[in-house]
C-alpha cells in the first residue's frame, strides 16, 4: 500500500468549539488506491475531521497537503476543486429540490441561451444512481418525498458524480440494507482500481475487514493509532476506542413474554402493505427484518398515525383503537422511533426539552410543567446512554450525529410508552453504547414493554428479537420464533425466491 | 471513562486548575451578557446618548410619553413573539388592534338601532372592554383556522386580514372617528373615563399602559417558558415536522398562537383609543412592521423556535426611544425614517455577529 503515491496528508490539525477540543493534533494521512477507515467512539471527532478537510469547517491550525501542495484556508469550493468529495453523515441534500438537482447542484448542463438542459441532467442523474445499483428512484422526485436510505443513496451518487480523487464516506451505509451496502462496496473496489482514494466512517465494524486496507481509531479529538487492516481484529480496535477492554457483548435474550399488547389485523395501506396482521406481546422484542422498501418502514408510520391505512383494524389490550395523528398514537401508548433524525431533533433546544418532547402534547394546554423534574428525568437516561458531552444546556444541533441518537432513544425510552416502535435504533451509535442500548431495550422489555425493532443489520435482528419476522413486498414472508434462522436463511426469505443468494 | 493517574504530584496540576476556572466563569457570565443582553446593551447606549444630547429626553413629560407609546407597541409585540416563535407572522395585528379599538368606542358610545324601539347601546366600559378583546380573539382564531384547515401561508392569510379588517373596522365606524362630532340621538360624545384611564392614567406614578404591558410580559413570559403550551409553541417553530412525530397537534399549537396574538392586539387596541381619546379605522396602520421590528430587534428568530419576549419589550422600547429621541432632536420625519430602518438592520446584523461569536 505504501508504495502507492500518498494523496493528502494532515498533520497536527487543532481544532475548538466552545467547551470542547474536538481535534487534539490529529495526524491522518491517505494513499491512492486505498479504503481508510476511520474509526472512534460518538463524539471522537471524526466527522469534525473530514468536515475540516472539505472545508465545511476551519482548522484552528494544522497542516493539509494535498498531492505534496499544502493549502492554506481550505474553502469547500476549494475542496471540491482539489478534488474532494464527502458525503456528509446528517445529509445535505435541498428537500424542496428534485433528485436531479441535488445531483448536479451548481454545476446542471446547460444548452445554448444558458439554458437548463433538463433530459441531459436527468440522464446524469439516473446515471449515477445506477453505478450503486438504484433504478428505482425517479430522478424528477423532490427529494423530500424520499425516505432516508434513498436519500442517502442520492446523496452518494452526488458524490459519484464528481469524481473526486479523494474520497470522504461519513457513515454511509447508515440507513442501508445489504443489497445497497454490497452495491456501495462494489463501486469503492472500481474506484479504488482508479487510485482514488478513500476515508471510511462507520460504527458497523464488520465492515472494516470487508472494503479497509488500513484503519485509524480516534479518542476524544486525538488518534490514538493507526494499523493495517491485517491487525484491525474487533478487540483490538474496540478495546483502542473505549480505553478499556470491552464488556461482554451480547444482551441475554431470555424470553419472559406475557399476553397480547398489540394486534394488528389485515392492515393495508395503499401501494405499501397489505393484509399485515401482527401480535406483539408484553415483554417481548419483536425483529422486524427486510431489505429496502420492503414495507418496514411504511407499517411503523401507519402504526403510528403518519401513513393512512386504507383498511384493517388495530387493537391494545385487545381494545380497539383509532389512530390518526401521531398524538393518538402516543395517547395510546405508542412510541415511535423514526430513522430520520434530522426530522425528529429540534435542533436549537437543548436536550433535555428534546427528551420530554412526546410528554407534551398529551397535556391540557396552559399545564404547567415542572423543569426540576425534567431535568432529572432527562438525565438519567443521558447517563445511561452516555451521551457526551452531558450537558443539557447545550443545543442538539452541536452534538455529534451518534449522540443525537442517543438523545432520540432516551427521548422513546423516557415517554411512557409501553409499545416501542424502534427503526435503527443503533444508527450511528458506536460499539459501547450499542450494547447500552441493547441493555436498555432489554430492561424495558422486562418491565413489561413491548418493542418492535426495525432493523437492516443482520447481526442485530438475530441477537436481540425474540422473534423475527422477515417482511418483503408489504407483506410478511416468514417467521422465526423458537430457532434462530442464519444469516443466510435471514437475508434469503428477504429476498426474491429468483435472486439466489450465494 | 478515562482512568485518572494516581500519584501525588498529580495533586498541584489540580490546584492550579482553579485559578484558570475562576476567570472561566467570569467570562462566562460575561459571554452570557453579550450573548442574551444584546438588545438591552443597545437599548442603554441609546438612553445614555440621548440623555446626553438633550434635556428634554429625561424629562417626566417625555419620559411618560415614551412609557405610554412603549407599552401599546410593546402589547403588540408580545403576541408577535408568539406567532414568530411558532414560525409563523401575523401581518394582520394594526387592523385588529383598530378593529377591536372601534367596535369597543362604538358600543361605548353610540346607540346601535335595531328596530324603531329596540337598541342597544351605548354601553357600559366593562362590557364594550370584553366584547373589544373578543373581537381581537376572534379575528385570530380565524385566521389560525384559514392557516391550519386552509392550508394557506400564515403571510397570505394575514395580509389578507390586514385588508379585510381594516375594511370592516371602515364600515363600522363609517370613516369617523368615534365618538365623531355628528351628533347622532343617544350618542356620547366622549369615550366612558375609564377608557381614558386606562390609556392616559398612571397608578403610582407609572402610566396604566405601562403596568398593563408589564402584567402580559410576565404573563407570557411564564406561558412560554413553564407551560406545555410554551414548549409545543418552541417546538413547532424549531422543528415543525420533530413536534409532529412527538406526538404535538401542531395545528392546536398554531391557532392557539394566532388567538394569543389577536386578543393582545386588541388589548393594545383599546389602551391605544385611551390613550388618543377616540379611536379610528386606521389607527393601527404600520403597527404590524413595528411590531415585527421589535421582536426581531429584540433577538427573536425570525424563522422561529428562538427567543422570548422580554428581548421584544425591550425590542418595543428601542424602536419607541429611538423614534422619540430623533423628534427631540428636530431631525426630519424623513431622516427619522431613513434612520429607524437602518437601525432595525444594524442591530440585526450585530445579533448575527454575537451569536455566530459566543454561541455555545
Ligand atoms: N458546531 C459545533 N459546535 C460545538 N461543538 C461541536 C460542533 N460540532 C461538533 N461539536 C463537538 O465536537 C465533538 C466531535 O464531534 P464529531 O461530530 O466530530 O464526532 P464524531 O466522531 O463524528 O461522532 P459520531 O460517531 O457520533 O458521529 C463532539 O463533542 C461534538 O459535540
Ligand atoms: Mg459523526
Amino acid at each position: 500500500m505504501s508504495s502507492e503515491p500518498t494523496l493528502l496528508e494532515m498533520q497536527q490539525i487543532e481544532k475548538r468549539f466552545p467547551g470542547v477540543h474536538a481535534l487534539k493534533a490529529v495526524d491522518f494521512d491517505l494513499h491512492a488506491g486505498e479504503v481508510h477507515v476511520l474509526l472512534g467512539e460518538n463524539g471522537a471527532g471524526k466527522s469534525t475531521l473530514m468536515k475540516v478537510l472539505c472545508g465545511t469547517e476551519s482548522r484552528d491550525s494544522g497542516q493539509i497537503i494535498i498531492r505534496g501542495e499544502p493549502t492554506d484556508d481550505l474553502t469547500p469550493k476549494q475542496a471540491q476543486e482539489l478534488g474532494i468529495g464527502m458525503v456528509f453523515q446528517e445529509l445535505s441534500l435541498v428537500p424542496a429540490l428534485s433528485v436531479a438537482e441535488n445531483i448536479l447542484i451548481g454545476r446542471l448542463p446547460r444548452r445554448s441561451f444558458g439554458m437548463i438542459d433538463w433530459s441531459q441532467a436527468n440522464d446524469i442523474a439516473r446515471e449515477n444512481l445506477a453505478r450503486l445499483g438504484v433504478t428505482h428512484i425517479d430522478p424528477h422526485t423532490p427529494v423530500r418525498q424520499l425516505n432516508v436510505a434513498e436519500q442517502q443513496l442520492t446523496e452518494i451518487a452526488r458524490v459519484l458524480s464528481r469524481d473526486c480523487q479523494i474520497l470522504l464516506l461519513d457513515e454511509p451505509t447508515s440507513a442501508l440494507s445489504e443489497t445497497e451496502v454490497d452495491r456501495l462496496f462494489e463501486t469503492i473496489q472500481r474506484l479504488r482500481e482508479q487510485a482514488v482514494g478513500i476515508i471510511y466512517i462507520s460504527h458497523r465494524l464488520d465492515e472494516v475487514a470487508r472494503i479497509g486496507q488500513r484503519v485509524t481509531v480516534m479518542r476524544d479529538g486525538a488518534v490514538v493509532g493507526t494499523m493495517p487492516v491485517e491487525a484491525a481484529d474487533r478487540d483490538t480496535v474496540v478495546q483502542l476506542m473505549v480505553g478499556h477492554k470491552p464488556g461482554e457483548q451480547r444482551a441475554d435474550a431470555q424470553r419472559r413474554t406475557g399476553p397480547s399488547l398489540l394486534r394488528i389485523e389485515n392492515l393495508t395501506v395503499q401501494d405499501h402493505l397489505y393484509q399485515l396482521t401482527l401480535e406483539l406481546h408484553q415483554g417481548e422484542i419483536l425483529g422486524i427484518f427486510g431489505l429496502m422498501g420492503a414495507g418496514q418502514t411504511e407499517l411503523a408510520d401507519a402504526l403510528f398515525g403518519l401513513l393512512p391505512h386504507e383498511s384493517g383494524a388495530i387493537f391494545i389490550d385487545n381494545q380497539p383503537v383509532q389512530i390518526d395523528h401521531p398524538g393518538d398514537a402516543v395517547a395510546a401508548g405508542i412510541g415511535y422511533l423514526t430513522r430520520d433524525r434530522r426530522g425528529s431533533l429540534i435542533p436549537v433546544q437543548p436536550i433535555a426539552p428534546n427528551v420530554t418532547l412526546p410528554l407534551i402534547g398529551g397535556l391540557p394546554l396552559l399545564r404547567s410543567l415542572n423543569l426540576r423534574d425534567e431535568r432529572s428525568a432527562a438525565n438519567k437516561y443521558i447517563q445511561d446512554l452516555q451521551v457526551r458531552p452531558p450537558d443539557l444546556n447545550r443545543s442538539v444541533r452541536y452534538l455529534s450525529g451518534g449522540n443525537q441518537q442517543k438523545v432520540l432513544l432516551a427521548r422513546w425510552m423516557h415517554s411512557g410508552a409501553r409499545i416501542l416502535i424502534f427503526d435503527e435504533p443503533t444508527r450511528g451509535i458506536d460499539v459501547g453504547a450499542k450494547a447500552e442500548v441493547f441493555a436498555l431495550m432489554r430492561r424495558l422489555a422486562n418491565d413489561g414493554i413491548g418493542i418492535i425493532m426495525i432493523s437492516s443489520e443482520i447481526p442485530e435482528v438475530l441477537s436481540m428479537s425474540d422473534r423475527i419476522l422477515v417482511m418483503r413486498d408489504g407483506r410478511f414472508k416468514a417467521e422465526y420464533a423458537s430457532e434462530k434462522p442464519t444469516q443466510a436463511e435471514l437475508l434469503h426469505s428477504a429476498s426474491y425466491a429468483t435472486e439466489q443468494v450465494s | 471513562m478515562t482512568e485518572q493517574p494516581i500519584n501525588p504530584q498529580a495533586i498541584e496540576p489540580t490546584e492550579r486548575k482553579e485559578k484558570p476556572s475562576q476567570t472561566n466563569s467570569m467570562w462566562r457570565v460575561v459571554r452570557r451578557f453579550l450573548l442574551q443582553g444584546g438588545p438591552l446593551i443597545a437599548l442603554l447606549l441609546l438612553c445614555i446618548y440621548l440623555a446626553l444630547a438633550t434635556p428634554f429626553f429625561l424629562t417626566e413629560g417625555n419620559i411618560t410619553n415614551v412609557l405610554r407609546r412603549g407599552a401599546v407597541l410593546a402589547i403588540l409585540a408580545i403576541g408577535q413573539t408568539f406567532v414568530i416563535l411558532s414560525a409563523g407572522i401575523d401581518l394582520s395585528v394594526g387592523s385588529v388592534a383598530a378593529l377591536s379599538a372601534s367596535v369597543s368606542a362604538v358600543l361605548m358610545t353610540q346607540r346601535i338601532e335595531i328596530t324603531e324601539t329596540l337598541f342597544i347601546g351605548p354601553v357600559d366600559f366593562w362590557v364594550g372592554l370584553p366584547i373589544g378583546i373578543g373581537v381581537g380573539a376572534l379575528a385570530g382564531l380565524i385566521n389560525g383556522l384559514i392557516i391550519t384547515r386552509g392550508r394557506i401561508p400564515d403571510f397570505i392569510t394575514t395580509l389578507g386580514a390586514l385588508v379585510t379588517l381594516q375594511g370592516l373596522a371602515l364600515l363600522i365606524t363609517d370613516g369617523l372617528p368615534v365618538p365623531s362630532y355628528s351628533s347622532a340621538p343617544g350618542a356620547l360624545s366622549s369615550l366612558p373615563e375609564q377608557l381614558t384611564w386606562l390609556g392616559s392614567g398612571a397608578i403610582l406614578g407609572i402610566p396604566v399602559p405601562a403596568v398593563v404591558a408589564l402584567v402580559i410580559v410576565i404573563i407570557a413570559w411564564y406561558v412560554l417558558r413553564y407551560t406545555a403550551l410554551g414548549r409545543a409553541i418552541y417546538a413547532v417553530g424549531g422543528n415543525r415536522e420533530a413536534a409532529r412525530v412527538s406526538g404535538i397537534r401542531v395545528e392546536r399549537t398554531k391557532v392557539a398562537v394566532y388567538v394569543i396574538s389577536g386578543m393582545l392586539a386588541g388589548i393594545a387596541g383599546i389602551v391605544l383609543a385611551g390613550r388618543l381619546n377616540s379611536a379610528n379605522a386606521l389607527m393601527g396602520q404600520g403597527q404590524e412592521l413595528d411590531s415585527i421590528a421589535a421582536v426581531v430587534i429584540g433577538g427573536t428568530n425570525l424563522f422561529g423556535g428562538e427567543g422570548g419576549v422580554f428581548g421584544s419589550l425591550i425590542g418595543a422600547l428601542i424602536t419607541t426611544i429611538l423614534g422619540n429621541g430623533l423628534n427631540l432632536l428636530n431631525v426630519s420625519s424623513f431622516w427619522q425614517q431613513v434612520t429607524q430602518g437602518l437601525v432595525i438592520i444594524l442591530v440585526v446584523i450585530f445579533d448575527q455577529w454575537r451569536r455566530r461569536r459566543f454561541s455555545t
